[in-house]
């Protein structure tokens, strides 16, 4: 559905995208992360055809993007990051003004914001200006307002960020939904169990390049990162430690916390407990930390996804 | 910063140069350039048009009367000097001169000033001569004294016979010397060309005219604006990713400012007519051609200033700076023909100045639909919003739509 290749941004002195390059199928539910200014929304916008790439090829549902960019946009649905919503019209009012633009006769249009107003749970506030929403039913009617068009690829730029509970699990089954119909996302996130909850494959985009895409499942063993067991003891002491190692070359100590790295800390977990014990160690508690895109990134990064 | 200084320092500037003859050297006057038609033709008339270019304050311009007359019923000059048949009889047997002034009723006051300059100058050329000069007198004694006393007569007659002889030395010399002292007998006869009635008074109409044009600019900076707010709250950016082209969004705002303006200019106008009675039924076609092209170049302009600003707030500091400056040379603060000569020249380079100049067009000359010179005036506010528009247009592509 979407291929990019060697896409390529530059601002002056400064690249933005060293020539990425990825593909997504159609139905596909992609997931674009990395950190601020790492070429996220860049991306987006070139995909989104309001920003023209220095170089590097890009097709949407087979329409090559600068050949036909109007067909690439019919094509597609944008949830901007921004809430983008005419505050003084009723939220009726910006959708009918919003799905206009696409070229949807007004009888249709009527009938699709009839539809998509209660998947949203709005139907009842319809008529009331978009001004006197909360933050989380404007960035409900945000998404709506992308949708009318029934678009076959939709972006979705950080779409849950500073919202309530309420909106945000409304939002995740819209989502889900939306999904399950066969439409194409691309979504991208500061939220790891968002991207590890929606998205077939990810893309870990950091300082204008991929670093890695993948299932979940394959970053994790791509990163090489293995999982973590940590136990807290009571009396742990130098020599004790020593016997530790013996055993298990790989751990770090801290204080009375020791650190087990392993690949399968499923296995593992009775074995270590059993040298413990042996050992004259007395556990006082056990933690599992399991590989997550959080780890994944940070192993691949060197950052928080928030910095 | 701007509003604070630069502007009341830029206005007091302009008011300096309208008002208090600011820019001039003590001793500096501004030559009027006064349109003549000579009529007798004749050596006499030649030499009075010639003492009144040699007044510093006048520069002649020899016309034709009947262009003449047009130019001043179209309000392209305010007046025109007439030299008719007979000038030269007049001097010889001392009947007053057949000269006249005819003029444009608005620019009262730019004929007023000129007025003394034609009266000292012209009350001369009799005396130039001193056969002349002693029948013009003869004249005026038997006018003011009366025909029959002849005693008074006689002893005035002395008098000044011994006056004259002193001055027609002096006007040997120089023609102006004195001139206050014996001014006496010349008439210049003063016609309105073009003249006020009830309902259209040259002061009602630059009211509402001026003041219609200048407060149009500041609503529609406002309305350039809202493109700076839709670019600062998103939705200019989510209209962009709509399959509509990138253009038809700035046309959108062109159009729906054009809209505004022209039913601004519409209420102004009702209102005008309906509480100072201006007459408007009279000339619907022609008021509608210069609403609506006067709103055209007047939207422009404000699409154009919010096509170089990057806030809403820069486009207000600078609309206040350039709306009050326009206002202040093109007449809507000040009547253009208040203003010095070089203010007069820069005044056409304001929208402000073409749209006040319609409306007397329409109100006071009274000009047809037709009229070249109205039609003129549509053309050039025609141009000025194309060409505000297409920079518009340019910047608008360099500088909003780069948002990404």
């Amino acid at each position: 559905m979407i291929r990019v290749s060697n896409l390529k941004k530059k601002y002056d002195a400064v690249e933005a995208l060293k020539g990425i390059s990825f593909s997504i199928a159609e139905g596909e539910f992609y997931g674009l992360l990395g950190p601020n200014g790492a070429g996220k929304s860049t991306t987006i916008s070139i995909l989104s055809t309001i920003l023209e790439p220095t170089e590097g090829e890009v097709s949407i549902a087979g329409y090559d993007l600068k050949q036909n960019p109007v067909e690439c946009k019919k094509t597609i649905g944008v949830v901007p990051q921004e809430i983008a919503l005419y505050n003084e019209m009723s939220a009726y009012d910006n959708l009918l003004f919003w799905g206009s633009l696409y070229g949807v006769g007004k009888a249709e249009l009527q009938k699709r914001i009839d539809e998509i107003l209660p998947m949203f749970g709005l139907y009842d506030r319809r008529n009331d200006k978009v001004k006197t929403y909360s933050g989380g039913m404007k960035r409900r009617i945000n998404i709506a307002s992308a949708l009318l068009h029934q678009p076959r690829v939709l972006f979705m730029d950080e779409p849950t960020v500073g919202i309530d509970p309420q909106s945000r699990n409304l939002i995740f089954e819209v989502v889900e939904k939306l999904h399950r119909n066969g439409m194409t996302i691309v979504y991208t996130t500061h939220y790891m169990e968002e991207a590890e909850r929606f998205c077939d494959r990810i893309g870990i985009i950091d300082n204008g390049q991929i670093i890695a895409q993948g299932t979940l499942d394959e970053l994790r063993k791509s990163s090489m990162i293995k999982e973590t067991i940590v136990i807290g003891f009571t009396n742990l002491t130098d020599e004790l430690f020593e016997k530790i190692k013996t055993a298990w070359h790989d751990v770090k100590r801290m204080d009375q916390v020791v650190h087990f790295f392993s690949p399968n800390s499923k296995n593992d977990l009775s074995k270590i407990i059993l040298n413990c014990n042996e050992a004259g160690l007395d556990v006082a508690h056990i933690e599992i930390q399991k590989i997550n895109l959080e780890t994944i990134f940070l192993n691949l990064t060197g950052k928080q996804l928030r910095d | 910063m701007m509003l604070t200084f630069l502007l009341p320092i830029t206005l007091i500037t302009l008011f300096a140069f309208a008002f208090g003859g600011a820019g001039k050297g003590k001793n500096e006057v501004t030559e009027y350039n006064l349109p003549v038609c000579d009529l007798d033709s004749t050596t006499a008339s030649r030499a009075a048009i010639a003492a009144l270019d040699s007044d510093k304050t006048v520069h002649v311009v020899i016309v034709q009367l009947a262009p003449a007359q047009e130019d001043v019923k179209k309000g392209n000059k305010d007046c025109v000097l007439i030299f008719h048949k007979g000038f030269a009889d007049s001097l010889t047997n001392g009947s007053p001169m057949p000269v006249e002034l005819q003029y444009d009723e608005a620019q009262e006051i730019q004929v007023g000033m000129l007025q003394k300059a034609l009266f000292t100058t012209l009350a001369m050329v009799p005396y130039q001569d001193g056969k002349n000069a002693q029948r013009m007198l003869n004249k005026q004694f038997d006018k003011m004294i009366g025909k029959d006393n002849d005693q008074l007569k006689n002893q005035v007659r002395t008098q000044f016979d011994t006056l004259f002889k002193s001055v027609e030395k002096g006007v040997d010399q120089n023609p102006h010397k004195n001139v206050e002292k014996i001014s006496l007998g010349s008439e210049i006869k003063m016609t309105k060309l073009v003249q006020a009635n009830e309902e259209n008074s040259p002061g009602l109409i630059q009211a509402v005219a001026g003041t219609a044009i200048m407060m149009l600019l500041f609503s529609v900076a406002g309305m350039g604006a809202s493109l700076l707010d839709e670019k600062q709250e998103g939705t200019l950016k989510k209209l962009l990713y709509s399959p509509m082209n990138p253009n038809s969004i700035l046309f959108g705002k062109m159009m729906m400012a054009n809209i505004i303006s022209i039913m601004q200019l519409t209420i102004m106008f009702i209102y005008v007519q309906l509480f100072f009675g201006l007459d408007l039924i009279s000339h619907i076609p022609s008021l509608v051609l210069m609403i609506v092209f006067t709103a055209y170049a007047c939207s422009s302009f404000g699409v154009f200033l919010a096509s170089f600003a990057k806030s809403r707030q820069q486009v207000q500091g600078f609309s206040t700076l350039i709306v009050l400056i326009m206002s202040c040379i093109g007449g809507s603060m000040i009547p253009v023909f208040l203003m010095p000569g070089f203010m007069q020249k820069i005044s056409v380079l304001s929208v402000n100045y073409w749209g006040i100049q319609g409306f007397y067009d329409i109100f006071w000359r009274k000009l047809a639909l037709t009229d070249t010179t109205f039609l003129s005036r549509l053309l050039v506010l025609f141009v000025i919003g194309s060409t505000l528009n297409l920079v518009a247009l340019k910047m608008f592509k360099k500088n909003i739509l780069r948002i990404a």
